[in-house]
């Protein structure tokens, strides 16, 4: 059984889609980054899978079981951090943990106080006097405690500094080294994602537009540059499927989704480089974007 | 170990291809001698800050091509006699010739001359060195 399904996922605003029949699935074990640009819907998205929002049409499936029916049920066994820390100001982070050990059957009291220790965020200071990275640490700390099948991090390092990004992803690390928790992210750094992500998925004007494994969306995707004197040469990429050519200075360039080296005209003096998932999410949501309505 | 690894988002091969040769390179020129531990799968997860599976598919395939050496309870190690790399050996030298011949015929060289050049850099490198280059 796959932790998260969802099936041809809507949701309208009035007149306007935010979310068109995506479909998508996270396999067990699997760390999967959902990317896309502000507005592409992935808070429509992220909502409906925990509960909050009833889609238009189509459903979510948390562990196996439809999340806006079941929620109280399911979410005991899904660890969510928030892209909004929230919580009662005037509410210290181990009183937070007492509050949530009675709402959780398997509660790790002693690993919260391990992590806040590693965070260096103490027990005892309210909330609502932390900083905004020091609060989401604490949501993470929550999160991981109740020993969830499934976490939902939605953009777990937005704001945050280079330092506390990186205790967050080693957080995770071992979680995921200990207990290989399902883990499902939204996220703007796309460095991070790059290195920890498995799977991913594009979301583009409320569509997916791309889903696969990191490993074959990397392999698949190039950046071919020429000489501007052989500007003829891009069009001999039509069947490495380009998704965006640009011009720079002395050169063309075109970003392809199908490289195979075999089919590349040697006399057009081609060069090759790889590309970041950040240069991929580029080249693929910059394409829709303009063939978009 | 893991300040002498690096993990390059622009090269096209996957990250635990990276790290499985980056290992295998360390293993090949001493820096990781015969009987070292090498870092946890988590460790070295955390040091580069990459998905522990990612780290742990890299050490399966060294362990299984007997660079590793996994010891129950104790850890991962360089195995006692790592294999003599030939396979990979020729591998690398059929690539690296021809990343040469490419930039040789790129740059409108003749044979004769791509050669020629060839010889000029070996001698340059092992002029006054011991002849001893074998491995």
């Amino acid at each position: 059984m796959n932790p998260i399904a969802l099936e041809g996922l809507t949701v309208r605003y009035g007149a306007r889609l935010a979310l068109d029949q995506v479909s998508l699935a996270v396999p067990e074990g699997a760390v999967y980054a959902l990317l896309g640009r502000n507005g592409a819907g992935k808070s429509s998205l992220v909502r409906c899978l925990l509960g909050e929002q009833k889609p238009t049409s189509g459903r979510a499936l948390l562990l196996g079981r439809d999340v806006w029916s079941e929620r109280a049920a399911i979410l005991s066994e899904v660890g969510v951090v928030p892209e909004e820390p929230d919580a009662p100001p005037s509410m210290t982070a181990r009183r937070l943990s007492r509050f949530c050990s009675r709402l959780y059957p398997r509660w790790d009291a002693a690993g919260i106080e391990a992590r806040l220790k590693r965070f260096g965020v103490s027990p005892d200071t309210p909330f609502g006097k932390l900083s905004k990275g020091q609060k989401g640490q604490v949501m993470l700390s929550l999160a991981l405690a109740g020993t969830p099948r499934l976490l939902v991090l939605d953009d777990p390092t937005l704001g945050l500094d280079a330092v506390a990004r990186k205790a967050v992803f080693e957080e995770l690390i071992g979680e995921l080294a200990d207990r290989g928790t399902t883990v499902f992210l939204t996220t703007h750094d796309l460095a991070g994602a790059e290195r920890i992500a498995d799977r991913v998925a594009v979301l583009s004007q409320g569509r997916v537009v791309l889903e696969e494994e990191m490993e074959t969306l990397k392999q698949r995707f190039r950046r071919i540059s020429f000489p501007n004197s052989r500007k003829e040469a891009v069009a001999r990429l039509e069947t490495l499927a380009p998704v965006a050519v640009a011009s720079r200075g002395w050169e063309v360039e075109a970003v392809v989704s199908r490289y195979d080296e075999e089919r590349l005209v040697r006399e057009d003096e081609p060069e090759v480089s790889a590309l970041t998932l950040e240069e991929i999410f580029i080249a693929v949501t910059g394409a829709a974007g303009e063939t978009g309505p | 170990m893991a300040p002498l690894l690096r993990i390059d988002s622009r090269d096209a091969r996957p990250i635990w291809r990276q790290i499985e040769e980056g290992v295998q390179h360390l293993v090949a020129r001493g820096a990781l001698p015969a009987g070292a531990v090498v870092p946890s799968v988590r460790d070295l997860a955390r040091d580069l800050q990459v998905n522990p599976a990612t780290v742990s598919k890299a050490y399966q395939r060294l362990t299984d091509a007997g660079v590793l050496t996994v010891r129950r309870g104790e850890g991962t190690f360089v195995a006692a006699a790592p294999p003599p790399p030939e396979a990979r050996r020729e591998d690398r030298l059929h690539d690296e010739a021809a990343r040469y011949a490419s930039v040789a015929i790129t740059l409108g060289a003749t044979r004769e001359e791509a050669l020629s050049t060839f010889e000029t850099a070996w001698r340059s490198l092992t002029d006054g060195a011991a002849e001893g280059e074998a491995g």
